[in-house]
């Protein structure tokens, strides 16, 4: 097994030893459940607005428990250290959290978006097609935020309330207020991907421009990886004497 | 002050040569004027001393600084002014030294969820072992892990937590070592079983760093040690010498007896001692030589026709040790 292949193993065995994975896996589920409790009630659920709902809440929620949790939380409890004084390139480390903890967040998120997006609309074509564009946006935010958590980790130790303040007030709150803050908005940024993949007539509101989110995904991934890799490459540990 | 001949170990204070004359360039780990602070508060300040091939023991109270000077030669904090050099080549920011280092810390976390085997085989991995399975099963074997090498670190105790981490730090089998409090939680059969380890790989030609709080951890195992009280450097160098500067500092005793002012009396006459003080209805005596005094004692006590119920000393304590050898 590679020197990578280790990394991503231990992280992967790491995050899933907790029971925040079911709990995880349980609000994932829930978008699904209320599709399926609408359409059993007769309703007509809108698949747009769910998926805005799963952006909104479910998707920045589930990254940011395992964004914080790859890097940060074994930076906290000082389990990282066995990783770090190794001869491995920092990259590495962070490369290899950062793709278990986006692949575990988007498996959840893509699950949830499509699983939603085929209950409200039913099996059709266009019903894929819709998922899929939902899908691919979902996974790519998961990346995007898992970067960005990564990154808050490796540069603090309250990285989870930082992301919390970053999703609630920023991207929430402010977004409502101010609109230069939808620039550097993940949740805008998929939304407006969603609204670029999806079939025409998908009644998505907001969003930004495809060329804004595309490359906020972009900057977001590769400098939030770059920016991690340099601080923990820098990293000290803590709590001692 | 220089290590003898007759010890492997060379521990110098900065820019003296060793025992074997060499420069100090060519020393394993050298530490250069390193001070490190956290905001207003110096946690080390302005240490110098490098180390050659044996156990060094660095020792100390806690809070003292150990735990941030093996750190910051573990590359795992920056000094905040000074150089630390592992194999001539600065430790921190430089990920490629620890193919030369292994590291124990001091913090008890695992990733429990791993066997001890899994664990110690991670290690292995990470360093890139071309036989990981053999690596990591010689390295639990050294150790004494074997019993419990297939179950979770979750299960195990103190003691064995503290084994796997042992193993994890020489599974690449490293010319350096650095442990941070290693006996912490071992029972004695597995302390002696630890210290016999560290000696045979010291013979070897490794440079071994530990550091421990306890006089007798250190006198069991060092060769030379490093003794850091408040932050300073207070003494290194072989470990007779300093032993020799522990015993002979000036000595406080309590003393009592059938006639405690008669016996102040007679002693108040001797050389090594230079005050006795009854106030407290308790004769304390303070002695500058502590051998010439533990004989004296019961010598002036007979002569007088007294006799001694209770000599204590009053001030044994590590701390004051410390303290006396930092202010000397």
């Amino acid at each position: 097994m590679s020197v990578f292949g280790a990394l991503v193993g231990v992280t992967l065995r790491a995050l899933l030893a907790r029971r925040r994975t079911i709990l995880l896996a349980l609000l994932a589920a829930l978008p699904v459940l209320i599709a399926l409790l609408v359409r059993v009630g007769g309703g007509n659920p809108n698949e747009a607005r769910i998926f805005e709902a799963i952006v909104r809440s479910v998707l920045p929620l589930v990254a940011l428990v395992f964004g914080t949790a790859a890097l940060g939380g074994e930076l906290e409890d000082g389990t990282a250290v066995y990783l770090l004084a190794k001869p491995v390139p920092r990259w590495q480390i962070v490369a290899a959290k950062a793709l278990v903890a986006g692949s575990l967040a988007a498996g959840l998120s893509v699950a949830s978006t499509v699983g939603a997006t085929v209950i409200a609309i039913g099996f059709s074509a266009s019903a894929i097609g819709t998922a899929a564009a939902f899908g691919v946006a979902a996974a790519v935010a998961s990346f995007a935020y898992v970067a960005l958590f990564v990154a808050a980790s490796a540069l603090t130790g309250r990285a989870l309330i930082l992301g919390l303040i970053y999703t609630l007030v920023w991207e929430g709150a402010l977004a409502g207020i101010l609109e230069g803050t939808r620039q550097f908005s993940v949740r805008e940024a998929t939304i407006g991907i969603a609204s670029l993949l999806a079939p025409a007539g998908t009644n998505l509101r907001g969003g930004l421009e495809p060329g804004g989110a595309v490359a906020l995904v972009v900057v977001l991934i590769v400098g939030g990886l770059a920016l991690a890799s340099w601080r923990l490459g820098g990293w000290e540990v803590r709590g001692t004497e | 002050m220089t290590a003898t001949a007759s010890r492997p170990a060379a521990t110098r204070t900065d820019g003296a040569p060793d025992a074997a004359g060499a420069p100090t360039g060519g020393a394993v780990v050298a530490v250069d004027h390193v001070s490190r602070w956290y905001g207003n508060v110096v946690a080390v300040n302005d240490i110098s001393f490098s180390l050659g091939p044996g156990v060094t023991g660095l020792l100390g109270p806690n809070g003292a600084g150990k735990s941030t000077l093996l750190h910051m030669i573990a590359g795992l904090l920056r000094p905040s002014a000074g150089t630390v050099k592992v194999d001539g080549r600065p430790s921190w920011r430089n990920p490629a030294m620890y193919r030369q280092v292994g590291l124990v810390p001091e913090r008890e976390a695992l990733y429990s969820f791993l066997t001890g085997r899994e664990f110690v085989a991670l290690n292995a991995r990470l360093q890139k072992l071309p036989d990981v399975d053999r690596a990591t099963a010689s390295a639990i074997r050294t150790v004494d892990l074997e019993a419990a090498a297939d179950r979770p670190i979750g299960t195990y105790s103190k003691g064995m937590r503290q084994r796997a981490k042992i193993a994890g730090a020489l599974v690449h089998d490293p010319p350096i070592l650095l442990l941070d409090e290693p006996f912490n939680g071992m029972d004695p059969r597995q302390r002696l079983h630890m210290i016999a380890l560290l000696r045979s790989m010291a013979a070897e030609g490794r440079t071994i760093l530990f550091s421990s709080h306890i006089l007798e951890e250190v006198e069991r195992l060092a060769d030379s040690i490093l003794v850091v009280h408040a932050g300073r450097l207070a003494a290194s160098g072989d470990f007779r010498e300093i032993r020799r500067l522990m015993t002979d500092r000036p000595h406080t005793f309590g003393v009592r007896s059938s006639d405690d002012r008669r016996l102040a009396a007679a002693l108040l006459v001797h050389d090594s001692v230079f005050g006795v003080d009854l106030s407290g209805g308790r004769l304390t005596v303070s002695s500058s030589d502590f051998g010439s005094f533990t004989r004296t004692l019961p010598r002036l006590a007979r002569e007088a026709g007294i006799s001694l119920h209770e000599v204590a000393p009053a001030d044994d304590s590590l701390e004051s040790v410390f303290a006396y050898l930092v202010r000397r």
